[in-house]
């Protein structure tokens, strides 16, 4: 066991994280910060709430997507939890936003975060938006998601049932 | 509107989110480095080649690909920068990786909106397979 390769090599490439860290994450969480205080969240809602009607998405479940596309999914966790208790999300529309951040999430962090380290940047940022696009169309359009939703009041077919549910769509 | 508050606070969160990823990393790197130097890593890669082959990745490519599904993805690039992978390589692990992290706690998130998280970590992780599967093959 070479333990001086072994330490060198550990320092060196520690030190090189974290200042590969340091170069995406504070720049990003300034860059967000910002866009928090220039209220740029809700213009880019406003924007992107029509585009939504493509996937047959209410208003109402734009702020959780574009959060969720923007921050991620642990980050976003409190908007898109607060959504779905809050009963003014049907649960299709609810499946049909988790399944977009599923293929596509939190596309500033993690991407800036996988370029670093050598990946493809139009793969990794637009292979992962088209994949989200195309699989949250395909399902928004089956009889599918349809025949799951329940045309009774509001209750999740599986998981956790939020709270306070509304009134049936 | 813009201040001098929101430069300290996002200069702020950085910092704190930077130390919060390095608690992760760099423990995690330092564990992967060691392994490098012992026989372990060098099994490792023996055991997982065939599989990650089907994504064209090498058999060391599934120390990241676990960490970041069991962990976070933090863990898997702590992983990654210690390997000698292809950038061709780190794209395909990246599509898989963003697809599919971190399933234990966003499971739980998509639980608690009233989505299976069980179903969706298990979706997450297939449709992951499926990608590195079609990538490999069309690119």
């Amino acid at each position: 066991m070479q333990w001086e390769a072994f330490a060198g090599e550990a320092l060196r490439g520690g030190l090189h994280n974290i200042w590969m860290m340091a170069r995406i994450i504070i720049p990003v969480m300034l860059v967000l910060e910002i866009g928090r205080d220039l209220r740029i969240l809700d213009r880019i809602t406003v924007f992107v709430a029509p585009a939504l009607r493509f996937f047959g998405l209410s208003r109402q479940a734009t702020f959780p997507l574009v959060v969720g596309f923007i921050f991620g999914i642990a980050y976003g966790a409190g908007v898109i939890i607060e959504a779905a208790r809050s009963g003014k999300i049907s649960w299709r529309d609810l499946f049909l936003v988790n399944l977009f951040l599923s293929a596509c999430h939190a596309i500033v962090e993690d991407t800036a975060l996988f370029i670093a380290v050598g990946a493809n940047p139009w793969i990794i940022l637009g292979g992962r938006f088209l994949l989200a696009v195309v699989l949250t169309y395909l399902v928004s359009r089956t009889g599918w998601l349809a025949a799951q939703t329940p045309r009774s009041p509001q209750a999740p077919r599986t998981g956790a049932k939020p709270a306070g549910t509304g009134p049936p769509d | 509107m813009l201040s001098t508050a929101t430069f300290k606070r996002g200069l702020h969160k950085g910092l704190f989110t930077l130390w919060e990823m390095t608690k992760i990393v760099i423990p995690v790197y330092v564990a992967v480095t060691f392994l490098k130097y012992t026989p372990v890593l060098d099994w490792i890669i023996k055991a997982c080649a065939p599989v990650m082959g089907l994504f064209g990745l090498s058999g060391e490519a599934a120390v990241p690909l676990v960490l970041g599904n069991v962990l976070n993805l933090y863990a898997a690039i702590g992983a990654l920068t210690s390997l000698p992978l292809a950038p061709r390589e780190i794209t395909i692990l990246a599509i898989m990786l963003l697809i599919s992290h971190n399933l234990l706690v966003e499971s739980a998130v998509s639980g608690r909106t009233g989505v299976n998280g069980l179903v969706m970590g298990g979706f997450r992780l297939g449709l992951s397979f499926f990608c590195g599967f079609l990538l490999n093959l069309l690119w």
